[in-house]
């Protein structure tokens, strides 16, 4: 399995034509080469506008941002839907889109039937489909059905049926465009599952999700766009935190206003500056320190500076291994300890008590947000920490431990 | 050239499509496929019917009249038949075509291709009632008849190249849909199909205006093999060739022009 996707410097722009005017007819398609030079009746939309985006192959990266930010036409383009106004799309691999489930499904004719056109229009061949039916079925849990006319199935089987060839087509690459919103909990969860071990599979996967929740769980990656660029492209957590941020913002645009945004390093930091982190950093036994033994004490130390009061705080930190992967993340907040309120300069400190990492790099994220997410200031990678072990111990958790038993005769 | 090639890489999927084409459109109906013969059967009753008993045409090669006709009717038929289906092929696989992705290509293909099937479908019904007519004395026997394979490849031409024109505009623009109809209707009785261009008797003004009509060679070979039972002269089979392939080309370019702004239009 290696499917990956490359964009380079890739622009999409719809055009339609606008009212009719004279000469925009039949006739002037044919003679558009001569005459049809310059006229403006043509209305145009940057759906995207000069992305760059590179999957690795077994990656799982997810877009997200609002309606109409282009995430759609990106997964289209992605396809080989749509082709690129300017700019280069490049896949490797055999692509399956999950744009919309059962999509092209003949009424009049029967499940099978359509199961081995859809499968070939997949990239199957007719025996291949023939083959995996049996399996299709099963997914689908549609049994007999399989021989009716699609147009008496319930449109649960129909998305069922749908999304069980996509995923028998045992594509490199897939592309998932916000499917898991319909069909019942029953069948999003065996589509959850059925793509984790796609996933443990290596198949590598571009999906267009609204459920946040899901996009922190599920991707490794996302990629947040905004009126077709990429704002954030980075580990999930944080993309989804600034998205979350923007989207809290726009509610409180009023306020905004009065204020100003500020977003501070593109991408790495953002907030409105109401309270900034003036200093991130980690202290064991009361010395700085950039580098720990695993196990020791250790102290995350946010000095703050308030810029304006304000009444709605809720601190955070959150650890990342430097390959993207979230380790752990705790605030105020949840823990049930926020401070009503932020008028001075101060510090917070959040103390490890036995800090039993793995050895490795670790990147630490501090945040001073509101509790709707409204960021004031979200510093990813804020201060990082390198972690030492006598033993080069797996994963990112480390903890004390002893074997013990009885059967065995230990040395 | 490149569109051939394309389609015969999807000549799987063009296959199943086909099939797809014939068996929805006779699904849930009594007799099935049997329409595909049913169909030109009754038409040629009828036409055998109202032209022996109540009307009767007559002029010069057009007798028996329901044969005559019937033998221009029926590629006739395949033609418009195409044509008027390529006018919402694409729009009517724009899921297809946006939400799983496949060669647009194919689509106006398996119009033309479903159509052809009815079309050789129907042959049967003209042969059996030529048979017919010679054995009751009517009327000798087309050998010529043997030939049709080879008359009906300009017709293929034509409707594949007036497909691939008529789908890709169509999406572009949908006032063609309506249009076609008519143009279509007028290019009917432009062309030598219920009458024979020796037969009519016009101004000659009008008579070569008719000649012009690109479509008359065409009409001219089939007939001939299937019911005159005399091999057209080289220049009618040059003509008919030479304008079926100009058709072609013209329907592929002007399809591969609108090729990529397709998916976004349906």
């Amino acid at each position: 399995m290696n499917g990956s996707i490359l964009f380079d410097d890739v622009r999409k722009v719809y055009r339609w034509r606008g009212l009719r005017r004279g000469g925009d007819t039949v006739k002037g398609a044919f003679f558009h080469r001569r005459f049809g030079r310059g006229r403006s009746t043509l209305e145009q939309h940057v759906a995207l506008d000069g992305v760059d985006l590179e999957v690795e192959p077994g990656e799982t990266v997810a877009m997200i941002g609002p309606n109409g930010s282009g995430k759609s036409t990106l997964l289209k383009l992605a396809g080989g839907i749509l082709r690129p106004t300017t700019g280069t799309v490049t896949t490797v691999g055999r692509v399956t889109a999950l744009i919309e489930l059962g999509a092209g499904f003949h009424p009049e004719i029967t499940g099978r039937e359509n199961v081995v056109i859809n499968g070939m229009l997949l990239g199957l061949s007719r025996t291949e489909v023939e083959r995996r039916i049996p399996q299709i079925v099963e997914f689908a849990g549609l049994g007999t059905f399989i021989d009716q006319p699609v147009k008496t199935y319930s449109s649960g089987m129909h998305v069922r049926l749908g999304f069980a060839v996509a995923v028998a087509v045992d594509p490199d690459i897939l592309l998932i465009d916000e499917v898991l919103a319909v069909g019942d909990e029953i069948f999003v969860r065996r589509c959850l599952d059925r793509l984790a071990w796609m996933r443990q599979r290596g198949v590598t996967m571009v999906l267009v999700s609204h459920d946040l929740d899901l996009v922190s769980h599920f991707a490794d990656r996302a990629v947040y766009l905004n009126r077709g660029r990429v704002v954030v492209d980075g580990p999930s957590d944080s993309a989804v935190a600034r998205y979350r941020n923007d989207v809290a913002g726009e509610e409180n645009v009023a306020d905004d206003a009065a204020r100003g945004v500020r977003v501070v390093e593109e991408g790495r930091r953002w907030g409105n500056g109401d309270v900034e982190l003036v200093e991130v950093f980690c202290t064991s036994n009361g010395v700085r320190q950039k580098l720990l033994p695993s196990g020791a004490v250790c102290t995350v130390h946010l000095r703050y500076r308030v810029h304006r009061p304000v009444d709605d705080v809720v601190i955070g930190v959150a650890w990342h291994r430097v390959n993207g992967g979230l380790v752990g993340g705790h605030n105020t907040d949840v823990d049930g300890v926020s401070p009503r309120r932020l008028t001075g300069d101060g510090e917070v400190r959040c103390v490890y008590q036995v800090l039993d990492l793995a050895p490795g790099d670790y990147l630490i994220d501090a945040a001073v947000h509101a509790r709707d997410g409204l960021a004031y200031d979200y510093f990813c990678d804020a201060t990082r920490l390198r972690i030492t072990a006598a033993v080069p111990w797996p994963g990112v958790w480390a903890p004390h431990h002893r074997w013990e038993g009885e059967g065995p005769e230990w040395e | 050239m490149t569109v051939l090639r394309l389609l015969w890489r999807h000549r799987a999927l063009v296959d199943v499509l086909v099939r797809r084409e014939l068996t929805a459109r006779y699904r849930s109906s009594l007799l099935g496929f049997f329409w595909s013969l049913l169909n030109p059967l009754l038409l040629l009753t009828v036409y055998a019917v109202v032209f022996t008993l109540i009307f009767q045409p007559r002029f010069p090669g057009g007798d028996p009249y329901p044969l005559f006709l019937f033998s221009g009717l029926l590629p006739w038929l395949f033609f418009s038949g195409a044509a008027i289906d390529s006018s919402v092929t694409l729009v009517d696989n724009g899921p297809l075509l946006a939400k799983v992705m496949c060669p647009p290509e194919i689509f106006p293909a398996i119009t033309v291709l479903s159509h052809l099937v009815h079309h050789v479908l129907a042959l049967p019904v003209l042969l059996a009632a030529l048979v017919v007519s010679a054995m009751a004395g009517w009327y000798p026997f087309p050998w010529t008849f043997v030939l049709l394979p080879v008359a009906l490849v300009p017709w293929v031409l034509l409707a594949g190249g007036t497909s691939f024109a008529v789908s890709a505009l169509a999406v572009h623009f949908r006032d063609l849909r309506d249009l076609l109809g008519h143009l279509l209707n007028l290019l009917f009785f432009a062309s030598p199909i219920i009458y024979s261009l020796d037969g009519l008797e016009l101004p000659s003004a009008l008579q070569a205006t008719l000649m012009l009509n690109p479509l008359a060679p065409l009409v001219t070979v089939f007939r001939d093999c299937a019911f005159t039972g005399r091999v057209s002269s080289p220049g009618i089979w040059a003509a008919a060739f030479g304008f079926s392939l100009l058709a072609w080309w013209a329907g592929t370019r002007l399809f591969d022009r609108y090729r990529d702004t397709l998916v976004e239009a349906v």
